[in-house]
Parts: structure tokens; C-alpha cells; sequence
């Protein structure tokens, strides 16, 4: 008798317990999103470090409906067949709540078939191209974009240079000369400006990258001397930054006004002397933490974790994801898809760009995110935020300093 | 006499493409002797070339960022670690593809390529790294025309690199062997010259010497994983070009690409036809070759 009473005891302890164990683990089964992103590329490696602030923040504040988030991130090493393969994977092995991520167009292109497959919500932060937001339609109602599109960069830029040119009016840019990498890219900028800068005397012409194997600009940048633009603007990629202000001081070339337009700087560039005066367009500069404290938060939180200061507006646009993610899954109170598209439809999220992030329609579909860039210029090493002005850091800079007098 | 009227001309025209031509086709001619040396010698295409002056670059880039030491002076010590990476890479893999059908060897240094590639990313990522030199942008100028003068450096470079190897290879007994080497090595082994160690001791300076090019290359250019391959295909071409093992057809065909290039970008509005120009070029080149061979 007395050994049934101990086996019961024991029976009922340890169904208890398991009880307690099965019912734990329901309650801990994390919140998945799955990230997507390029992890040699600065741009892709602090994004997923931003993410990583974003989600320990999170669950240090007691994680989201009484659950923990995970991150879960797969490097598309940017090439369009591993990021349609990385969201294959996200939706069918790891099965995630959101997708969340993304910086290459050429990726986003091959990946959104397989996500019109899955339809799970969608908060990316990559890709410019307007071709993109075609091949997602306006059905793609799961979709929200948070990166402007290329239309919406040109106009920022256009706003952007007219406020400039009405509150400084010795700053003068009628005249512009574009030297743009012979790829898609450079010619497509190209052009697009070409149509936005309406009242300007535009001239162009393109030139071999150094990441397609060129490297010497002093032809294209004897051209644009021969033109004297009040504008110089270089369209290319991170390789060719300081080569082009060492060959522009080679052949003494000063624009008014010299711009680079690369999709991503690289990262001492700010260290070299010939860098004080340019001019940038980006979403985002460390300045801005000045002005801005959800900035400053996320300034100091990232540096305190990773020891390393974030150096790409992938940082604070990754972080401002999650964040997003997290502000819409807890005014939803529910994963459930409908609800969730409407929570962050209604979600307004202070971000550390400096804007407060609110969705609304774009031309094609219907959950645009941000919609301008920020025109930075370098000083003393510094990225300074000139325009916007409610963010701006510093004056502009004007004229580009005269490479004699350095 | 033609070339030094049509230099005159531009001299006289466009004195900046006269200028620029020549450092730009120093810069090839830079690149392309050592892995005209390996093919000329060895008898194998290295399409891994590229990738090893990028490692040079990143090693001087290394060298200068964490003891300051300056890319002419990191030449040395590239030039050394490189030969032994040179030495390594041949006894492990060239070594063994010798004698193997000539797509064995092209995708084997292919592999190689890719691999080196990889190995850069890991180790750097896809980030351009560029060393701040503030002598890179010296000019001069003569009356209203100023012009670069620091790419000259590669001119000094590639008349070096054409002289000692045509010195190695004419007056030391090593080079005259590795030429025997070359031209027969059957007759070579025959008279009692170690073949095998022949291509090793090639092959391992032409990797040196591509590592401590690498060092003078990245003065001047953004270094990444992929910077190499484009340099590779134009050291292919231009081999193709002057001949297996002509090194001073190398230069000559060097200085004739350069200055086509140079023209074709002084011209506003034509740069994307530079490329056009330099493998029309080729192409033009390799057939009539090919046409004085069928009449002979």
C-alpha cells in the first residue's frame, strides 16, 4: 500500500512537472523572423548587428506577447539565387513569423517571386530600384518597404537642393556635370536625374569602375573640367571614392560643389583629408544623435555591444525593422496575418534616422516607409547632416575647397 | 619611326594621352611580364595571377595600416612572402597538372582564383580599402598642361621588370636553363637541367614578383576580392597578343593598347568604346597572326 502511495506521489509529481515543462515551453516558443541581408558587405554586417541590439532589447524588456524573439540570419552573399534560397529556407525549415532584411535590388527582384509564394509579412529595408516595387504589384499587401525608391531619392534631391539654393544663395548648381559608372546603376541615375533636374544645364558622361576593373578617371574628370560645372557628381561604387578625390587633385579639378554618390562609403573614407567638403546623399549620419535622441540611444547601445561605431545607415534602418516589427506585432496582440498588416499600417515608430517612420502608399504599392534622403556633406572628418534642416547638424560647406589652398 | 611620329602627333595634339597612355600601359605591362614568364616558361596559363597581386595588395595594405610601413618598402617583404606562397602553390598543386590536358590546368588555376577570392572576402569582406598616400596624387605642370606624375612609378617598374627578367634569363645560368627549360624541356632534362626544380624556382618568382606588384598597385587602387580578375584577363590578352614568352612584345603591345585606350577615353562621349577597342585589337591581331602563319 504504502509503495503504490509513493508511486502515485512520484507519478503525479513528475506529470506535474512535465506539465509545467510542456506548458513552459509553449510560452517560450520564440517570435521567429527571419533575416536576410549580405554579410561581407558593411551594409549587411552592421544591419544584422543593429538587428541583434534591436532583438536583445527587446527580450531584455520582457520580449513580445509574453514571448521571446529569435533573429534568424542567412547571408545572400548578394547574389539573387541565395536570397530566393534564403527565403525558401525562412519559410519552409525555420517557418518565421516575418521576414525582415535586404539591401541589393538584384536580390529583392529574384526573391519576390518566391515571396508572393509564402505571403508572409514582409518589413525589408533594402532595394531602391523602381522595377522592384513593379514586380510586387499593389496586391502585395504584405509587403512593407521602408528604403525610398530611386523616384522618391530624386525628388528628395531636387527638394532638397532647391531649399539649399533658397536659404544660401551664393550656393549655385545649374550647372552639373554627372560622371556615372557605365552599369546599370550609374547610367540609370543618370538619366532619371536628368529628368528631375528640369532647369539645370546637365552633362554627362560615364566612366569604368574600379569594381569593373577600371580605376583611372582622369579623362572623365578632364571633361568635367572643361565644362566647369557649379556641380560635380560622381555615380559609382565604394571603390572608386578616394581614387576619384586623388585624380580630381591630381589635375586640379574644383567644382563648386563635389558629390559622390556611391551606395555605400567605405568606412575610413571620412579619415582621408581629401574627403573634407564632400558632399553625400544617405538616410542617416552619426551627427545625428546630436539632434535626435532616439539616435543618441541607438549610437551608444551599438557601440557598447559591438565595440564599433556604425558607419552605414543599414545600422539604424535595421534596428528601426525590428523595432517596427516589434511596435506593429505589440499593437496587434496577435501573429495573425490581417491583423498584423493593420497594426503597421496604424504603427508610428521615432526612429534613430531621425524621422518618425509611418507607412503610406507609394506609386504602385501600398506600404512605403520613408520616402526621402538626407544630403550630408563631410567636415573634419565628420559626416554633417545640411538638409533636411529640422536635422541638420552643420552649415554647408561652400564651395568645395580649392585643392591649392589645402 | 611611325611610332614616333604618331607619339609626336599626340604629343603635340592631346599631350595628356600621350602622358596617361604610357602610365596605363606601364601598369599592363607591370602585370603582365610575370605571368608571361610562367607561360612562356612553365607552359601554364595562371588564371590565378590577378588574385595573387590582390593578396600582395592586401599584405602591404596590412603592412602599412599596422606598422606604417610605407607600399614601396612593404615590396620587399611581399616579394618574400610571396615566393613562398608561390613555392607552396606549386608543390601542391601546379606541380600536378603538368602534364594533364590544358583545360586541367585552366580549371585548376580557375579554382584557384575563386578560392583566393573567397579566402580575401573572409578574411576582409567585399569593403574597398584604400590607403591614404598623399604622394599618389603629385602633378606637374609644363606651361598650361598639368599632369600626373606619380603613375610613372609603374613605367620605372615595368622597365625594371623587363630588364632584370631578360637579364635573369640571357646572362645567369639559372635563366639560361629555365629558357632551355622553356623552348625543349625534354632536350633540357636531357642535358642534365633539373626541370621540375626549373618550374618551381619560375613559378615561385613570378608569384613574388606579382605580390610585391600587388604593393605598388594598391597605392593607387581600391583593393577587393574581385580587383584582381580584371587585371588577369588583360595580362591573358596581351600575352596572346606578343606571343608565348615574348616579354619585350608584352611591352610593345602594352604601349600600343595603352595609348589606343587613352585616345578612345580623350574623345567625349566614346569612353564605353574603349573596351571595344582594346579587344578588336586583339582579335585583329591574333588573326593575322594566324594569316602570316597560313602563308608561310
Amino acid at each position: 500500500m504504502e509503495l503504490k502511495k509513493a508511486v502515485f506521489i512520484y507519478t503525479a509529481f513528475f506529470a506535474l512537472l512535465s506539465g509545467f515543462g510542456v506548458a513552459g515551453a509553449v510560452a517560450a516558443e520564440p517570435i521567429k523572423l527571419g533575416a536576410v541581408y549580405p554579410l561581407g558587405d558593411i551594409t549587411g554586417d552592421q544591419g544584422v548587428k543593429a538587428m541583434k541590439l534591436a532583438v536583445k532589447e527587446i527580450n531584455d524588456a520582457g520580449g513580445l506577447l509574453g514571448r521571446p524573439v529569435e533573429l534568424i540570419v542567412i547571408d545572400d552573399e548578394m547574389k539573387p539565387e541565395k536570397g530566393s534560397a534564403a527565403i525558401e529556407k525562412l519559410a519552409t525549415v525555420d517557418k518565421v513569423d516575418v521576414f525582415v532584411g535586404g539591401m541589393a535590388s538584384g536580390v529583392l527582384l529574384a526573391q519576390i517571386p518566391i515571396m508572393k509564394k509564402y505571403q508572409t509579412v514582409t518589413v525589408w529595408t533594402g532595394a531602391a530600384y523602381g522595377g522592384c516595387e513593379k514586380a510586387l504589384g499593389p496586391d502585395a499587401t504584405w509587403f512593407f518597404h521602408l528604403h525610398p525608391w530611386d523616384y522618391q531619392q530624386g525628388e528628395s534631391y531636387v527638394e532638397g537642393w532647391d531649399a539649399i539654393t533658397k536659404k544660401f544663395p551664393q550656393v549655385k548648381m545649374a550647372k552639373q556635370f554627372w560622371a556615372y559608372e557605365e552599369g546599370a546603376f550609374g547610367t540609370g541615375s543618370f538619366k532619371a536625374s536628368k529628368l528631375l533636374f528640369k532647369n539645370a544645364d546637365i552633362e554627362g558622361e560615364s566612366f569604368k569602375s574600379a569594381a569593373a576593373g577600371g580605376g583611372d578617371y582622369r579623362a572623365v574628370l578632364r571633361h568635367a573640367k572643361e565644362f566647369s560645372p557649379e556641380l560635380f557628381i560622381w555615380v559609382g561604387f565604394g571603390a572608386d571614392a578616394l581614387p576619384f578625390m586623388e585624380q580630381s587633385k591630381e589635375i586640379d579639378f574644383n567644382p563648386s560643389i563635389f558629390l559622390g554618390s556611391p551606395p555605400g562609403w567605405p568606412s575610413d573614407f571620412g579619415k582621408s583629408p581629401l574627403a573634407d567638403g564632400v558632399t553625400l546623399y544617405g538616410m542617416w549620419a552619426p551627427s545625428i544623435k546630436e539632434v535626435s535622441p532616439v539616435s543618441k540611444h541607438f549610437w551608444d547601445a551599438y557601440n557598447k555591444m559591438f565595440k564599433e561605431a556604425p558607419a552605414t545607415y543599414f545600422a539604424p534602418l535595421a534596428y528601426t525593422n525590428v523595432m517596427f516589427v516589434a511596435a506593429g506585432i505589440k499593437k496587434a496582440g496577435t501573429l495573425k496575418k490581417e491583423a498584423l498588416i493593420k497594426a503597421l499600417e496604424e504603427t508610428k515608430y521615432a526612429s534613430p534616422l531621425g524621422e518618425t517612420l509611418t507607412i503610406k502608399p507609394s506609386n504602385i504599392i501600398k506600404h512605403q516607409g520613408f520616402t526621402k534622403q538626407k544630403i550630408l556633406q563631410w567636415q573634419n572628418g565628420v559626416q554633417q547632416v545640411i538638409w533636411p534642416f529640422e536635422y541638420a547638424t552643420a552649415k554647408i560647406a561652400y564651395p568645395f575647397p580649392n585643392w591649392k589652398k589645402r | 619611326m611611325a611610332s614616333l611620329i604618331i607619339a609626336a602627333a599626340l604629343a603635340f595634339w592631346k599631350p595628356y594621352v600621350l602622358v596617361e597612355g604610357i602610365q596605363r600601359s606601364s601598369l599592363y605591362a607591370m602585370i603582365a611580364l610575370p605571368m608571361a614568364l610562367v607561360l612562356g616558361i612553365v607552359g601554364i596559363v595562371n588564371l590565378a595571377h590577378g588574385e595573387f597581386m590582390m593578396l600582395g595588395a592586401y599584405f602591404a595594405y596590412w603592412l602599412n595600416v599596422h606598422f606604417g610601413m610605407d607600399p614601396f618598402v612593404a615590396m620587399f617583404p611581399a616579394f618574400l612572402a610571396f615566393a613562398a606562397i608561390g613555392v607552396v602553390t606549386y608543390l601542391t598543386t601546379i606541380k600536378y597538372v603538368l602534364g594533364a590536358p590544358e583545360l586541367s590546368q585552366l580549371l585548376l588555376t580557375f579554382g584557384l582564383a575563386m578560392i583566393l577570392q573567397q579566402l580575401a572576402n573572409l578574411a576582409w569582406t567585399s569593403q574597398p580599402l584604400k590607403a591614404h598616400l598623399g604622394y599618389v596624387s603629385a602633378s606637374a605642370a609644363i606651361g598650361s598642361f598639368s599632369f600626373g606624375i606619380f603613375e610613372f612609378v609603374y613605367l620605372a617598374a615595368a622597365i625594371l621588370l623587363l630588364g632584370g627578367l631578360l637579364f635573369f634569363l640571357k646572362y645567369t645560368r639559372l635563366g639560361q636553363a629555365a629558357l632551355a627549360v622553356g623552348q625543349n624541356p625534354r632536350g633540357a632534362k636531357l642535358v642534365g637541367i633539373h626541370v621540375d626544380r626549373t618550374y618551381l624556382l619560375v613559378f615561385g618568382i613570378s608569384i613574388a614578383l606579382v605580390g610585391a606588384i600587388g604593393a605598388i598597385f594598391m597605392t593607387r587602387h581600391s583593393i577587393f576580392p574581385l580587383v584582381g580578375g580584371a587585371f588577369t584577363l588583360k595580362s591573358f590578352c596581351l600575352i596572346a597578343m606578343a606571343g608565348m614568352g615574348n616579354l619585350i612584345g608584352i611591352v610593345t603591345y602594352s604601349l600600343i593598347l595603352g595609348l589606343s585606350e587613352s585616345l578612345v577615353l580623350s574623345l567625349r562621349g566614346y569612353a564605353g568604346w574603349a573596351d571595344i577597342i582594346f579587344f578588336t585589337l586583339i582579335a585583329g591581331v591574333i588573326i593575322l597572326r594566324s594569316y602570316q602563319r597560313q602563308v608561310r
